[in-house]
């Protein structure tokens, strides 16, 4: 027994001085092989920390911005610290007391980040600094704000557009003509893009999809947001209420729903269950079976890293016919300061040196264009991104929309996204539609299925809508204790 | 100070590490999460008391009552199909055949794999292209299919006018009658001949599976025409459509999905039945044996009374466990298609994690937890009459 407590008690004694003599690594250590150029003015700098979601070859932009900055001064030394799970891993050092000194977050997470107080103000630090919001496109800007303040800032935009395959269109040409459809030129209305998808089809003997001209449910990043392509919104700011259920957007669902029985649910989802992952050469644009697609600026980028050679054009995405456009879903990462951080003036020269010449670095390197109105008169020189000009075209127009400035967003996106899902699988008598083709076909499909549509995103429209106000309830409830308590 | 008290202390000393850990990671979160059940707690503002708000929002919550559905029907279908197959596999593995060990080694392992390893293997294996699932019901339906048309009209089944080919039937039927008429014949007379006799009851059971097999493949066809023409090749976690899709509540193809990688965990089931099993004293078989009972008397008479705490216990287990699924759904299908797969336990993560409410997810998750404790009373209660305890 006496041997066990001897034992026990060296056994608790290495623990303690394990923890008591265990030097931790800090972030001031400096590394011989990474900090050799900064060797000389090592000690005298600050080092702060700034947590980024990014890793490949975003994060060698990201830290290549860094450098640029750490390069330019010798008073501040930026840590750029690679963090997965950046925007929870942020939010609880926050509550923790221990931030990074910057942090660079998801567009959705600015709206709860700055409800909760967490991150600090950015106009007057602008004003001060001379760094004017007028210099921004107005919805990357507005990505960052909350309750009219600017809470964070765009660093690596992104738009959308229509990738197709040239070489698809150009193997159908005559079959293009034949439908009155021009081969050498994307389609530019939604009507137009139906067209030209049900010439692209190819099918083999036994029905199965080979080529499928255009899914709108490829790569389905932005199910939820077809309605804006239709004229339709999410919110109305006005009356500050949702509106999943407006016309618009329920006649993009219509539309969408018109895929799945034309071509088949299941057949789809037989087809689609063949495609590879995002970033892979079975990409489903990449390899050829789908002749058109939604993609975002960074598309270019992996097309060229998977299939360098391939035949590729790149317009804006049509609208319906009636909509004015160019438009095009508009989101961006952002940087912010968290509140609480040890030095916020430093932290800030940084996130001012990330929005003068750093933008130029990040954006060049991950192959995106620039948040602001005006880029520097070298920016597009030799840019890798050839198709730059139709996203800037695109992000510059007034129509382009961004996400809702929701605190339920996430909640709305799921219930949107349930919604579409819903109106996909929904069954449609076979026999009603059996021998129908083209517009009766549409029209049989659209009146079958209608008042299911508009049940189920009127169900959206109601739970959200109870969420949002309930949040509303609260909030000012808590403001009016706040307000009594002082 | 006494010798006992002495004891008592030095015992505490030794559980205090233990005692502090659990009032501190355990204790303390487990009150302060039944408090914020009756807050708005967004995590990075103070909690503010709202009453009983969050359970009267709860029963108005759609999505709360959509994921209580899933969780339910999960249940409901796991449990019993989880208890069953355990106890069969705990059986098989009772038996004396050559290169046990291994079995129970094999049937064991996939327990040992960590979770997200599971999930994504069974992601492949759902694959409704490329997947080895579908690979192999292509196969197997290609050939029901073309066995099954001999006899009955399949693909015609929706407009065919006669279900049953008449004059081929007769060979199914045939064969069928006759095992049924003679069966009890071979077994009285042919004893002379224990080879005969094997070799005829073989091709009899033969028969007999393969008429009923037959029929009920074709009853299924004309029953459930959309459910038979989707098995060639089922889009499994992309489809949120009922199976059987005549039935509204029933659990959809991409539960089905779960529930059949849960079957492939039931090792740790069937092991402690095997403890128990083979606690199960052979004197009350050897007596079984003297009295001529068959196999399926020793099992309903002795074994299954006998091992019947251990069937409380995993049912108790499994209720818990099921009513807990988080990390499959989480990493397969996250909550989809159309929430089919969001149980309880995911909405509860969403709430506190992904929409910030955690006063709500608080509510959510001590909802559960009363839905547990009272499914675990019930058993308890329910039990009483059927759970042999030879102690007592």
């Amino acid at each position: 027994m006496r041997r066990v407590h001897i034992g026990l008690v060296c056994l608790i004694a290495l623990v303690v001085c394990v923890g008591v003599f265990e030097r931790p690594p800090k972030l001031a250590d400096y590394d011989p092989e990474r900090h050799a150029e900064f060797a000389d003015t090592w000690n005298d700098r600050l080092h702060l920390a700034y947590w980024e979601k990014w890793g490949s070859f975003e994060r060698d932009a990201c830290q290549a911005m860094v450098d640029d900055f750490n390069r330019g001064q010798d008073a501040l030394f930026v840590h750029y610290v690679n963090t997965s799970q950046v925007d929870r891993k942020s939010m609880l050092a926050i509550m923790g007391g221990c931030p990074p000194d910057v942090v660079g977050l998801w567009a959705n997470n600015v709206q709860p980040f700055a409800s909760a107080d967490a991150l600090m103000p950015l106009d007057e630090l602008m004003a001060e600094s001379g760094l004017s919001p007028d210099r921004y496109t107005p919805q990357y800007l507005d990505i960052g704000r909350y309750n009219g303040r600017i809470y964070a800032l765009p660093t690596t935009p992104a738009s959308v557009a229509l990738f197709y395959n040239m070489d698809h269109f150009a193997a159908k040409a005559d079959q293009l003509r034949s439908a009155g459809l021009d081969p050498d030129r994307p389609p530019t209305t939604i009507e137009e893009l139906d067209r030209y998808a049900d010439v692209l089809n190819e099918f083999n003997d036994d029905g199965s999809a080979q080529i499928m001209g255009f899914l709108p449910t490829e790569p389905g990043w932005w199910n939820a947001m077809w309605g804006y392509y239709f004229g339709g919104t999410l919110y109305d700011e006005e009356s500050g209420q949702v509106t999943p259920d407006a016309p618009a957007n329920l006649r993009a669902v219509a539309w969408v729903k018109r895929y799945a029985e034309k071509y088949g649910r299941d057949k789809l989802l037989q087809f689609r269950s063949g495609f590879g992952t995002f970033d892979s050469p079975n990409n489903a644009f990449i390899e050829g079976k789908v002749s058109m697609e939604i993609q975002g600026v960074w598309f270019p980028n992996f097309i060229r890293r998977h299939r360098p050679h391939m035949n590729f054009g790149v317009a804006p995405f049509p609208c319906a016919e009636g909509v004015p456009g160019p438009r095009s879903y508009l989101d961006a990462d952002v940087i912010a300061i968290p509140r609480g951080c040890k030095h916020p003036k430093e932290a800030w020269e940084f996130v001012l040196h990330t929005q003068r010449g750093g933008l130029a670095i990040l954006s060049r390197l991950q192959g995106k264009h620039m948040p602001v109105r005006q880029p520097p008169p070298l920016f597009r020189q030799g840019h890798p991104n050839l198709e730059l000009d139709v996203f800037e075209q695109v992000a510059a127009s007034p129509h382009s929309f961004i996400r809702p400035q929701l605190p339920v967003w996430q909640e709305y996106n799921d219930q949107l996204s349930r919604a579409f899902d819903h109106i996909w699988n929904y069954p449609l008598p076979a026999d009603a539609l059996a021998g129908l083709s083209g517009p009766a076909l549409d029209a049989k499909i659209d009146g079958l299925c209608r008042e299911e549509i508009e049940t189920t995103y009127a169900d959206v429209r109601e739970t959200i809508q109870r969420k949002l106000d309930l949040y509303r309830e609260y909030t000012a409830r808590r403001e009016a204790k706040e307000h009594h308590g002082r | 100070m006494g010798a006992d008290l002495r004891k008592s202390l030095k015992g505490y000393a030794f559980i205090l590490p233990w005692l502090i850990a659990l009032f501190v990671f355990v204790g303390y979160p487990f009150f302060a999460g039944l408090y914020f059940s009756f807050c708005d707690f967004p995590p990075m503002k103070d909690p503010m008391f709202v009453g009983l708000e969050n359970y009267t929002n709860l029963c108005t919550d759609p999505v709360f009552r959509r994921s209580l559905g899933v969780t339910v029907i999960y249940a409901s279908v796991a449990i019993p199909l989880g208890v069953f197959f355990a106890l069969c596999l705990a059986l098989l593995l009772n038996t004396r055949i050559r290169g046990l060990s291994f079995y129970r080694v094999v049937f064991y392992l996939p327990h040992l794999i960590p979770t997200v390893v599971v999930a994504l293997l069974w992601l492949w294996i759902f694959n409704p292209r490329y997947g080895l699932l579908n690979l192999v019901l292509r196969l197997v339906t290609t050939v029901a299919d073309a066995w099954t048309n001999v006899f009955f009209d399949l693909p015609a089944a929706l407009v065919a006018e006669s279900f049953v080919r008449p004059s081929v039937t007769l060979l199914l039927a045939g064969p069928l009658i006759a095992f049924l008429a003679f069966g009890p014949w071979l077994r009285m007379t042919l004893a002379e001949s224990p080879r005969w006799r094997l070799f005829l009851r073989i091709c009899g059971v033969i028969t007999l599976t393969l008429s009923i097999v037959t029929t009920l493949y074709a009853t299924l066809h004309r029953l459930l025409p959309v459910d038979m023409q989707k098995l060639h090749s089922p889009g499994w976690l992309s489809d949120g459509n009922p199976l059987p899709s005549c039935v509204p509540f029933a659990p959809s193809w991409a539960l089905w999905g779960i529930v059949i990688m849960g079957m492939w965990g039931v090792g740790q089931m069937a092991v402690i039945y095997l403890a128990k099993l083979q606690d199960v004293p052979t004197e009350l078989y050897e007596a079984a044996d003297i009295d001529g009972a068959s196999w399926w008397s020793k099992t309903r008479h002795i074994t299954i009374p006998l091992i019947s705490p251990v069937i409380l216990f995993n049912v108790v287990m499994a209720i818990i466990g099921t009513f807990q699924v988080f990390a499959e759904p989480y990493i397969m299908t996250g909550g989809g298609p159309e929430d089919k797969t969001r149980f309880v336990a995911m909405f509860v993560y969403d709430q506190a994690f992904r929409y910030q409410n955690v006063g709500y997810a608080s509510a959510i998750a001590w909802m559960l937890f009363l839905l547990i404790v009272g499914l675990t009373l019930l058993a308890f209660r329910i039990s009483r009459k059927h759970v042999y305890y030879a102690g007592r």
